[in-house]
């Protein structure tokens, strides 16, 4: 009998042979020890989740497909992180409750979130989440630059029938502070890749019988028989007026057909699904939205004075008022 | 010695085999025959039979969410496992086509199958075997001649083996669904009235009353103990305690409870969850007298035992707080964010539109369950044809579980409410839980698109 040679190759054939096997033990007890751990997990409870904010892509007014970054929706529990925090949370509250604690400038029964739903925090529901970076613009409208707070003061007058704030007032400031927070210092090149408002197609007819029809069984409950709003048990108003003293006058957006079908298709009505911050919207189609906005921005409403300025350039589109 | 063993087993194969050989037996002595010949045919027992199917709720567990009426197939989630409700729709392969007036009689009245095998007590017969066999027959002729046939097979139930024998369910049939008849506690016909639909038919107590160790209703009346209806927790509900006391109804008024029963809500609340479905497919289809009957008698029901007869009085200090923007908690911030455009500063809401929270009986309950789950996972109110639309509640699954924990601890202890708190555990089981429970018709936001509308008469 002769022994093996006792070589370099079978010394590292036998360590590798151990290795193996203590490769394979330590697999096994891995394993287990994988699976008492899994045992016992699902034994104990899983870990609390954290928020799952909405997050949106940033993108260039030069390229829009290149991916530069993440937007994620602020929750307002953030807002104790900033420096001006008192300044942020008043604007929201005035945003939120206009009428109320702005009533020398607010003539309707409207809050500024009456038309841009959820504190202005959802795509399709009029945001503000670009406001702060989108202005000064030049507006087809007024035919030329308009800055933020021109524009806020543009709503009070047209959507809430009322007056303009000092553009240096407190009030104004904290409404320009929401919003800067509400923009996350998104850089002023860029810009959150999501619509305002969402798309109805304007080439249809809108059928004003059909449209008083869907607003009887789809509005009414919320904004009257006779478009009069419902206000809570404080007064303070809930659903606003869709027509007549108390309603947005004729120089609003809302007072447009298309742009209130859009507004509407969108994000009306509210609390009628189980998803969306609101439970909004998604209920009618093209057409119902253009019936059942043509019916209620052709009722009678306040008038607008200062209409003979709008679209000094022409192009005025063909669902304004006057 | 050695010899120990063995005969501890052979003595517990003995017992086992004649166990079980018993438990075959039990439920012949249960089931009875009956004389009564029921025309299936005649157009006024089958509409009787209707009715007396809406007061018993039948429909509720008998279908699924988009499946076909009383086709079965409905899970109701164990701890062991699913088991699922059955085909009760007149096919005669898979339904209960074949059974005659008695088997089915026994089937409603005693838990006991045409096969003479034991029913799960999810089945409401301890409540059922109230019920007078005229009714019945009502009922029986409905389901043979107006139900729609439908061919579907009965899901077997996920128990383990052992747990998913049927024999030892006759020995909870002794035990615990004793052969008992109907006594009315006052000679008052409208209260008798609202007393058996509610101990009956309506079977209140099988979500409203508390289970004991054999997952039996600890009272099934009044004069069983004032255990019955003080509450229990179901599905991730809080059924909440329909006694007399301040966190039962004690805060509502008969007219409330009416109100409540025919349209799903009132001025200040509305019927979420599992009790949503009961208004949706029952309660709203009773008459005026009956849903009278049933409130009038709630009402006489006393305290529960063991609970707060009046909560003391609490100042609102919280609308002043929101109204000038004082958030001194982060639960007020988050409310201010997603709560309060609907629920509003005071916490009243919007009559008929959004419940208000402030006051409501079903937010400052002890247990958190019910506000929990419509939060993390929305809901709806019934849909009758009182109000033109039924509103929902979204589902607000994407705030944190402490946010959430610290939101539903601001509602539930803000304005007048006083509970207790819960924490972010609480949140985390119930979140588990939905994960795994399937949805139901109230679940989901209704069909409001104007082709479904211009169906209805709204």
């Amino acid at each position: 009998m002769k022994k093996p040679p006792l070589n370099l190759h079978t010394i590292a054939s036998v360590i590798s042979q151990k290795i193996k096997m203590s490769n394979l033990t330590t697999a096994i007890l891995t394993a287990s020890a994988v699976s008492v751990a899994a045992i016992s997990s699902g034994c104990s409870q899983p870990e609390p989740v954290e928020q799952n904010a909405p997050e949106y892509g940033l993108v260039t007014a030069d390229d829009a497909n290149e991916d530069i970054g993440t937007y994620v929706l602020p929750q307002d529990t953030a807002i104790l992180d900033e420096p001006n925090a008192d300044e942020i949370f008043y604007g929201k509250r005035l945003l939120n409750e206009t009428k109320r604690l702005l009533p020398e400038h607010v003539g309707a029964q409207m809050n500024c979130n009456s038309c841009h739903i959820s504190q202005g925090k959802v795509p399709l529901g009029d945001p503000y989440i670009n406001s702060y970076n989108t202005y000064p613009r030049i507006m087809p409208r007024s035919g030329k630059e308009v800055d933020l707070e021109a524009r806020i003061n543009g709503c009070f007058q047209r959507s809430m029938n009322g007056k303009p704030l000092d553009r240096q007032s407190p009030e104004m400031l904290a409404m320009m502070a929401y919003m800067k927070w509400l923009s996350q210092n998104t850089p002023k090149e860029q810009k959150v890749d999501i619509r305002n408002a969402g798309k109805v197609d304007d080439s249809l007819i809108p059928d004003p019988m059909r449209g008083e029809q869907i607003y009887k069984v789809q509005c009414a409950t919320c904004h009257g028989d006779n478009g009069e709003g419902l206000k809570d048990s404080r007064g303070d108003i809930v659903f606003p007026p869709l027509w007549g003293d108390e309603s947005f006058n004729i120089g609003a957006g809302m007072a447009r057909t298309y742009k209130a079908a859009a507004f509407v298709k969108y994000n009306m009505p509210m609390g009628i699904q189980t998803k969306g911050l609101w439970g909004h919207g998604n209920v009618l189609s093209d057409q119902d939205a253009v019936d059942v906005a043509h019916f209620f921005t052709h009722q009678p409403r306040p008038d607008f004075a200062g209409k003979v300025n709008d679209w000094p350039n022409g192009k005025k589109p063909k669902d304004a008022r006057y | 010695m050695k010899k120990w063993p063995l005969i501890i087993i052979v003595t517990a194969i003995i017992g086992l085999a004649v166990a079980f050989i018993i438990g075959q037996l039990l439920p012949n002595i249960r089931t009875s025959s009956s004389d009564i010949e029921v025309n299936i045919t005649d157009p006024a027992l089958i509409k009787q039979g209707e009715y007396i199917a809406r007061t018993a709720d039948c429909v509720a567990c008998h279908t699924t969410l988009n499946g076909e009426t009383y086709a079965g197939g409905l899970p109701m989630l164990t701890p062991l496992g699913a088991i699922y409700s059955t085909n009760i729709t007149p096919d005669k392969e898979t339904g209960i086509g074949n059974y005659s007036f008695d088997d089915f009689k026994n089937a409603v009245k005693h838990g006991v199958r045409r096969d003479n095998k034991t029913l799960y007590p999810a089945m409401p017969y301890p409540s059922y075997q109230l019920m007078p066999d005229e009714d019945l027959a009502a009922m029986y002729a409905f389901f043979m001649s107006d139900v729609k046939a439908v061919k579907q097979t009965n899901l077997k139930s996920e128990l383990p083996p052992i747990a998913n024998w049927r024999w030892p369910l006759a020995y909870w049939q002794v035990l615990f669904d004793r052969k008992r008849d109907f006594v009315p506690e006052t000679d008052d016909a409208l209260l008798t009235r609202g007393q058996y639909l509610i101990e009956g038919p309506g079977h209140c107590g099988s979500c409203h009353t508390g289970r004991g160790i054999g997952f039996q209703e600890t009272a099934l009346s009044n004069a069983d103990s004032n255990k019955y209806l003080s509450g229990a927790i179901i599905d991730g509900w809080r059924a909440k305690s329909i006694r007399g006391e301040h966190r039962g109804l004690g805060t509502w008024t008969v007219a409330e409870l009416n109100d409540f029963f025919k349209t799903g809500r009132t001025d200040t609340t509305a019927a979420f969850g599992a009790m949503a479905e009961v208004v949706e497919h029952s309660t709203q289809y009773m008459t005026d007298y009956d849903i009278n009957a049933m409130s009038s008698y709630l009402k006489t029901l006393t305290p529960a035992p063991n609970k707060e007869a009046t909560l003391p009085t609490k100042k609102d200090i919280t609308t002043q707080k929101l109204l000038d923007g004082d958030y001194d908690s982060r639960g007020s911030i988050l409310y201010a964010e997603y709560c309060q455009v609907c629920h509003r500063v005071d916490g009243k809401g919007v009559a008929r539109i959004f419940p208000a929270l402030d006051g409501n009986s079903a937010v400052y309950s002890k247990n958190a369950d019910s506000v929990l789950q419509i939060t993390l996972s929305g809901g709806r109110m019934p849909e009758t044809p009182h109000d033109r639309m039924a509103f929902t509640m979204p589902e607000f699954s994407n705030l944190s579980d402490a946010d959430v924990a610290e939101v539903v601890n601001y509602v539930r202890n803000s304005w007048t409410n006083q509970a207790p708190k819960i924490d972010v555990n609480d949140v985390v089981k119930m979140r588990a839980f939905l994960a795994k429970k399937p949805k139901t018709s109230t679940d989901i936001a209704p069909d409001l698109s104007i082709d479904a509308q211009t169906k209805g008469a709204k």
